[in-house]
C-alpha cells in the first residue's frame, strides 16, 4: 500500500468522520432548543463553558451529553443475548456512515491535495446507498431480539415491517431521477443538475422528492412515523434495554443515518452542491450541499414538532395504498413527459407535459388519499359506557 | 375540497407561529429561569426547607397556579394544631394509590377551628419517593383538609428519613394555600362555606321535623288522653 493510497484515504474519509458527528452534536442541541421553542419552552440554556455562569445558549449541552453517556454505566439484561446485545448498536452505526461516503462531497481540500473529490466514487452508487442503508433494520431488529424484552422485540419488529414497507416508494422515487441522468453515478447525477437544473423544479421531479422525503422520515423512524420507538407505547421500543454508550451509539446511527438519507435527497432532487455564487468561489458547493442538508432536518425536527404518531395499520395504508402506486404512477408520467419533451423541443410540449403531468399527479394523489384511508373505525365499547 | 396534505400544513404554521412568536413574546414563555442556589446549606431533610411563604420561600408563589407536585395538610388561622382539618379518617390511607401516607389517630379529642372536639393525626406522614402527585387524597377527603402544594425543591442528601415528611412540615396555612393557588383557594373556601350553610340548614330541617313530630305525638297522645277520658 502506498503512502499516496493511505494519503487519499485518510483525506477522504477522516473529513466524513470529523463533521458529521460534531454536526450530530450541533443537530441534537437544534432539535431541542427548536421543540422547546414550539412548545414555548427554553431549552438548554445552562450548560455552557465549564465552571463559568456563561450559558451560550446550552451549546455545551451536547458535550455534558456525551460525557454523562460514557460514564453511565452498561446494563445488560441477564436474559440477553451479551454478543448481540452488543454488536446491536456498532452494527446501527457502520451502515449510516459507510453510506456517507457515496455523497457527492467536494471537500475543497481534496481538490488541492490529491484530485479526488468524492471520499468513494462508485458507478452504482445510488444503489449502494439502498443496499448498504437496509443493514441498520437488521441492527435495530437485532437490538429488539437481543434484549429479550417484549417491548424490544415489538419495537424491533415493527421497523422491520415500517422499514421494509417503505423502502420500496423510497427507491422507487429515486429511479425517477436516475431515469432522467441515465447513471447511478451519484457524481454524475449532481452534474446533471448545475445552473438551478433540480430535480425538484419538475412536477414529477417534485412528486417522487415528497414521496422520497415522507419514505425517508419513515426510513430514519422520525415522527410521525417513530413507531418503533414510540415511548408511550412500547416505552422507546427497541432502545428499551440500552443504557450508557451502547444507546449513544443508537442515537448517533440514526442521526447519521438522518444526514446520510437528507444527503441522498439532497443529491437527487435538490442539486447536490449547486447554488449561487459557484462560479466565484467553487469551494461554496460543500457549503450549500451541507446547508441543504440542514434545511431538510429543520423541517424534519419542525414535523415533529408538529405531527402526532401514526397507527399501524395508518402506516401500512400510508405505504402500500398511497405512496407506492403514486410512485409508480409517477415513473410512468416522468417517462411519458420525458419522451414527449425529447421528441418535441420547445416550450409548447414542455409546458402541456407539465401541466398534464401535474393535474394527473394530484388527481391520482388526492383519489389515492380518498380510497387509502384506514377502514378501522373507532372503537364501540361494549360493557363500559 | 381543501388542498392536500393541507391539514399538515395548517398545523405546521400553528407551530411555527409558536416558534416564532416565543422569541418576540416573553409572555409566551410559560417556564421560569431556575435560579442557582448556592449560598447557605443545603438542606438534610424536606423539613429544613422554609415552611411559610415571606421566609425566602421564592419558588412556591413564582410557579404557575396550576403547579401541583405534592400534598400538605391544611390549617386555618391561628395556632397549626389548634386549627388542624384533619381528624384521622384515614380515608386518603386507604384511597392513596402507591400507599405512602401513614397516619396514626390520636387516642383523646382537641377542640378544633369551630370549638368542636375531634380526633386528630397524631402522626401523619408521606413519603416523597412513593408519592406520584395523582391528587386522589385531595379528592377523597370530607374535610378540604389535604390539598396540593405547588412546591417543588424537595432534595435531600438522605433519601431515607429525609423524603419522609412529618405532620409539622406538612401543615399549612390556609392563607399560603391562597397565595400559591388562588382560584382553586376561593373556589374551595366557597365550598366549604355552602357545605357549612346546607349542613345547619339540613340540621335545622331535621330539628324542625324533629320539633313538628314531637308536637304531633304530643297532641295525638292529648287527643288520645282526652278520648279516654270521655
Amino acid at each position: 500500500m502506498s503512502f499516496e493510497l493511505i494519503k487519499d484515504i485518510l483525506l477522504a474519509t477522516v473529513p466524513l468522520l470529523v463533521i458529521f458527528p460534531s454536526l450530530f452534536a450541533f443537530t441534537t442541541w437544534m432539535e431541542r432548543k427548536a421543540l422547546a421553542r414550539i412548545q414555548n419552552r427554553i431549552g438548554p440554556n445552562k450548560t455552557g463553558i465549564p465552571c463559568t455562569r456563561i450559558g451560550l445558549f446550552g451549546l455545551g449541552q451536547p458535550a455534558a451529553d456525551g460525557i454523562k453517556m460514557i460514564f453511565k454505566e452498561d446494563i445488560v439484561p441477564r436474559g440477553a443475548d451479551k454478543l448481540f446485545h452488543l454488536l446491536a448498536p456498532i452494527l446501527a452505526l457502520i451502515p449510516a456512515m459507510l453510506i456517507l461516503c457515496f455523497l457527492p462531497l467536494e471537500f475543497p481540500w481534496g481538490k488541492f491535495i490529491s484530485g479526488k473529490v468524492q471520499a468513494f466514487m462508485l458507478d452504482s452508487a445510488v444503489i449502494f446507498f439502498f443496499a448498504i442503508s437496509g443493514l441498520a433494520t437488521l441492527a435495530i431488529f437485532m437490538a429488539g431480539w437481543a434484549s429479550r424484552n417484549k417491548y424490544s422485540l415489538l419495537g424491533g419488529m415493527r421497523a422491520v415491517a415500517q422499514m421494509v414497507s417503505y423502502e420500496i416508494p423510497l427507491v422507487l422515487s429515486a429511479v425517477i431521477v436516475v431515469m432522467m441522468v441515465g447513471s447511478l453515478n451519484a457524481k454524475e447525477i449532481a452534474g446533471a443538475q448545475t445552473g438551478f437544473n433540480w430535480f425538484v423544479f419538475s412536477p414529477w421531479g417534485l412528486a417522487a422528492f415528497i414521496v422520497f422525503f415522507i419514505a425517508a422520515l419513515a426510513e430514519t423512524n422520525r415522527s410521525p412515523f417513530d413507531l418503533p420507538e414510540a415511548e408511550s407505547e412500547i416505552i422507546a421500543g427497541y432502545f428499551t434495554e440500552y443504557s450508557g454508550f451502547k444507546f449513544a451509539l443508537f442515537f448517533l446511527g440514526e442521526y447519521i443515518a438522518m444526514f446520510a438519507i437528507s444527503g441522498l435527497a439532497v443529491t437527487l432532487f435538490l442539486g447536490a452542491g449547486d447554488g449561487p455564487f459557484l462560479a466565484a468561489a467553487p469551494w461554496l458547493s460543500v457549503v450549500w450541499f451541507i446547508a441543504k442538508i440542514f434545511g431538510l432536518i429543520a423541517v424534519m425536527i419542525w414535523l415533529r414538532g408538529t405531527l402526532p404518531r401514526l397507527r399501524v395499520d395508518q402506516l401500512m395504508a400510508f405505504a402500500w395504498k398511497f405512496l407506492l402506486p403514486l410512485s409508480i404512477v409517477n415513473i410512468l408520467l416522468a417517462g411519458l413527459s420525458h419522451h414527449v419533451i425529447d421528441a418535441y423541443p420547445g416550450p409548447v410540449a414542455k409546458v402541456g407535459a407539465w401541466a398534464v403531468s401535474l393535474v394527473l399527479l394530484y388527481m391520482m394523489a388526492w383519489g389515492l388519499n380518498n380510497i387509502s384511508r384506514s377502514t378501522a373505525k373507532p372503537r364501540e365499547y361494549l360493557y363500559a359506557e | 375540497m381543501s388542498i392536500l396534505g393541507g391539514g399538515i400544513f395548517k398545523g405546521m404554521a400553528v407551530t411555527l407561529r409558536n416558534f416564532i412568536g416565543s422569541y418576540f413574546h416573553k409572555e409566551r414563555l410559560i417556564t421560569n429561569d431556575y435560579e442557582w442556589r448556592s449560598e447557605g446549606e443545603l438542606p438534610q431533610s424536606i423539613g429544613d426547607y422554609p415552611k411559610e411563604e415571606g421566609e425566602q420561600l421564592r419558588d412556591t408563589t413564582t410557579v404557575n397556579h396550576y403547579s401541583r407536585n405534592f400534598p400538605m395538610l391544611l390549617h386555618d388561622t391561628g395556632e397549626p394544631m389548634d386549627t388542624i382539618r384533619c381528624v384521622a379518617c384515614q380515608i386518603c390511607e386507604r384511597e392513596c394509590p402507591p400507599q405512602c401516607i401513614y397516619i396514626e389517630k390520636s387516642t383523646e379529642k382537641i377542640e378544633n377551628a369551630d370549638g368542636k372536639p375531634q380526633f386528630y393525626p397524631a402522626k401523619f406522614d408521606i413519603d416523597v419517593s412513593v408519592c406520584m402527585s395523582c391528587q386522589i387524597c385531595v379528592e377523597v377527603c370530607p374535610f378540604d383538609a389535604i390539598v396540593m402544594n405547588s412546591q417543588f425543591e424537595l432534595s435531600t442528601p438522605n433519601r431515607f428519613g429525609g423524603l419522609l415528611v412529618r405532620r409539622d412540615d406538612l401543615l399549612k396555612s390556609n392563607d399560603y394555600y391562597h397565595k400559591i393557588h388562588p382560584q382553586e383557594a376561593a373556589a374551595r373556601d366557597q365550598k366549604m362555606v355552602a357545605d357549612k350553610a346546607a349542613k345547619e340548614a339540613k340540621k335545622k330541617a331535621a330539628a324542625e321535623k324533629a320539633k313538628a313530630a314531637a308536637e304531633a305525638r304530643a297532641a295525638a297522645a292529648e287527643a288520645e288522653a282526652k278520648e279516654d277520658t270521655e
